[in-house]
């Protein structure tokens, strides 16, 4: 596998540690600079500004809410399944609520929990992978057994059973779609530790005596946090995707709320009748988000694995 | 090679077994009475009791786990808590409506994406390859329901071609089913064009830059020869291996597809048992998700050794 990591010079990673030694101020810069040379590169992708306007459009949305829909998203009484119009731009829902401003209102839902979800999926599974690529043996031995076993199993459908049972609160959401990406960021981050591990500078920072905390944390990570970045921004776009699903199928916010999932659920019924508005804008709402993050995430991955 | 299936089938197993403990201790971990829930927060202690009783809920966890261990290597799943009926007899029927649809998606889809990905490395960095590395990342990165609603609107709706409800009435002619699964299939299909067609390119692009490749070409082969058989041979192997893990995936996808088209397949029944908590329903319909999934690794493994003299003599 080709992995996104910059060769790692043991050289370098020793001037970091020893104070006052001559090499130190190069290599250290090197790497800075390396960083923002990449950045760079990323922030002119056309695909990484398309996707950051679309993100910033629901930013605003979420941030916004209520007071810059142009109807109130939960209580505006208009007349029933009204198609779009120029007042109604997407039309009214079965109880006549503007679904314009319940899309607009829905930005919030999802863009509060998906992003702290992926964050915590990814900072476990960070551990995890660390743990499992560094200590190896037995404990990766046992670990990737499971891990494979979690890979093999239908996500939405374990989500589901969890939330059903634990009850819909965005907290519950949150754990155990973290819970969920765990393993797949651990292998990720398993393998690419792999091609570290036995690297001269893991070597002699073990002959120094450093502790294995220590080896793992400071050496080890930051030689990996290439592949850990995608992983991240692959992981938001996959949140996105998980959490409408849930929603969608039952396991989302209760139903007063204006959740582009939820809202789905509610009038994929009445698209037989011609009431296509109901369910058609809040879909594409789901699609531009996720279309959006992911085209931030791929030119952060093209960037990374060219360097 | 022998040596080499064995070897895969044990770990296939232990995956498996471990599949449906994880499966067992998430159910049983969840706080809630499952007897309770099933009956409803209006019956009689007593009859939770007798139910309890009746399937074994009242054993020692060790017990349960054990019986429902034996069930599995029997193959006999037990009988699901809702519908009060053989597990194996919900689970088949199911297995078979929702495989028509996974058929047909891997039907349009493989052919499509594949194509679409040799295209894309042909003509690298041109327009046509940047379209299509743009549509494959949308197309992949939407999820399965909101394409299925957004087909549903436009095409069964509006323009009246595909069917509202997905499911064909008993005894329809094959050819005629097509007008039920079309739309489905291909809210499915459009799922998995992105990750083929993305890994079909890469594939192409890195087996063209290759020096077998080369040396083909100044021998004086043929594009079209060079491509079919030097490059394909070599390049289609991650492919296959992303199309034998998608299969595993496709089950969890389906079930949004399914029910927007209210099609009663595996993804509904499971979707119904994760809901009411049927614990061996969806014991049984994990367990048969997982074996279809490791088939179709293993049988995407044998796949590449054949195409591929040099995984098989590996391997040997």
């Amino acid at each position: 596998m080709n992995l996104p990591v910059t060769p790692p010079d043991p050289s370098t990673d020793d001037a970091v540690l020893v104070p006052g030694a001559p090499s130190i101020a190069p290599a250290v810069s090197e790497r800075k600079q390396a960083r923002r040379e990449n950045w760079r590169l990323i922030r002119r992708r056309p695909s990484f500004i398309i996707g950051n306007l679309i993100v910033l459009v629901w930013v605003i949305c979420a941030i916004g809410g209520e007071h810059i829909t142009p109807h109130d998203p939960l209580d505006f009484r208009a007349k029933v399944h009204l198609p779009p119009s120029s007042e109604f731009w997407f039309g009214t829902d079965k109880t006549g609520r503007d679904v314009l401003s319940r899309v607009m209102a829905g930005a919030r839902d999802v863009l509060k929990i998906a992003p702290m979800a992926a964050l915590l999926g990814v900072l476990f599974g960070v551990i995890l992978g660390l743990l499992m690529g560094y200590l190896g043996k037995r404990f990766d031995n046992v670990m990737s057994r499971i891990v494979e076993a979690f890979l093999a199993l239908p996500v939405v459908l374990i989500a589901l059973l969890a939330i059903t049972t634990l009850g819909n609160s965005s907290w519950v959401v949150l754990g155990v779609v973290a819970t969920l990406f765990t393993p797949v960021v651990a292998r990720t981050v398993r393998s690419a530790v792999l091609a570290e591990r036995d690297l001269d500078y893991v070597t002699s920072a073990k002959l120094r005596g450093e502790s294995t905390r220590f080896i793992m944390f400071r050496e080890i990570l930051p030689n990996v946090s290439g592949p850990i970045i995608v992983e991240l921004t692959v992981r938001i776009g996959y949140a996105v995707f998980t959490i409408s699903t849930l929603s969608f199928l039952g396991a989302g916010p209760p139903p007063p709320s204006p959740d582009w999932g939820a809202q789905v659920s509610e009038g994929y019924n009445s698209i037989s009748a011609g009431i296509w508005w109901t369910t058609f804008f809040p879909a594409m709402a789901i699609a531009s988000l996720v279309i959006a993050v992911n085209l931030i995430a791929d030119a952060v991955q093209s960037v990374m694995e060219a360097s | 090679m022998l040596r080499y299936l064995l070897k895969r089938l044990a770990s296939a197993i232990v995956t498996l077994w471990l599949l449906v403990t994880i499966v067992f201790l998430i159910v049983n971990i969840l706080p809630g009475d499952i007897a309770r829930k099933i009956l409803g927060p209006f019956a009689t202690q007593e009859s939770v009791t007798a139910y309890r009783h009746e399937y074994g809920l009242d054993l020692p966890l060790w017990r349960q786990y054990l019986s429902s261990m034996k069930n599995i290597v029997t193959l006999d799943f037990g009988s699901s808590y809702l519908q009060k009926k053989p597990v194996t007899d919900i689970i088949f029927p199911a297995l078979v409506r929702s495989g028509k649809l996974a058929i047909l998606a891997f039907i349009i889809t493989i052919p499509i994406s594949i194509l679409a990905g040799i295209i894309a490395a042909r003509r690298q960095d041109k327009l046509s390859d940047r379209a299509i590395v743009n549509v494959g990342l949308a197309s992949s990165s939407i999820p399965e329901f909101v394409s299925a609603a957004v087909l549903l609107s436009i095409f069964c709706v509006h323009w009246k071609i595909g069917k509202v409800f997905a499911n064909p009435p008993d005894g329809t002619p094959l050819l005629e089913q097509l007008q039920y699964l079309l739309m489905p299939a291909l809210a499915m299909a459009i799922a998995y064009f992105g990750y083929l067609a993305r890994m079909t390119r890469a594939g192409v692009i890195s087996a063209q830059n290759s020096d077998y490749a080369r040396t083909a070409t100044m021998k004086g082969m043929s594009q079209r020869d060079v491509m079919r058989r030097h490059v394909l041979r070599n390049a289609l192997a991650p492919t296959i291996t992303v199309i034998s893990i998608q299969i595993g995936y496709l089950f969890g996808g389906i079930i949004g597809v399914e029910k927007v088209f209210n099609y009663p397949g595996l993804g509904t029944e499971m979707l119904n048992a994760a809901k009411g908590r049927d614990i061996p329903l969806l014991q049984g319909a994990v367990l048969v998700v997982g074996l279809i999934y490791m088939l179709s690794t293993l049988a995407a493994d044998l796949l590449i050794a054949y195409l591929n003299p040099r995984v098989r003599l590996e391997t040997k």
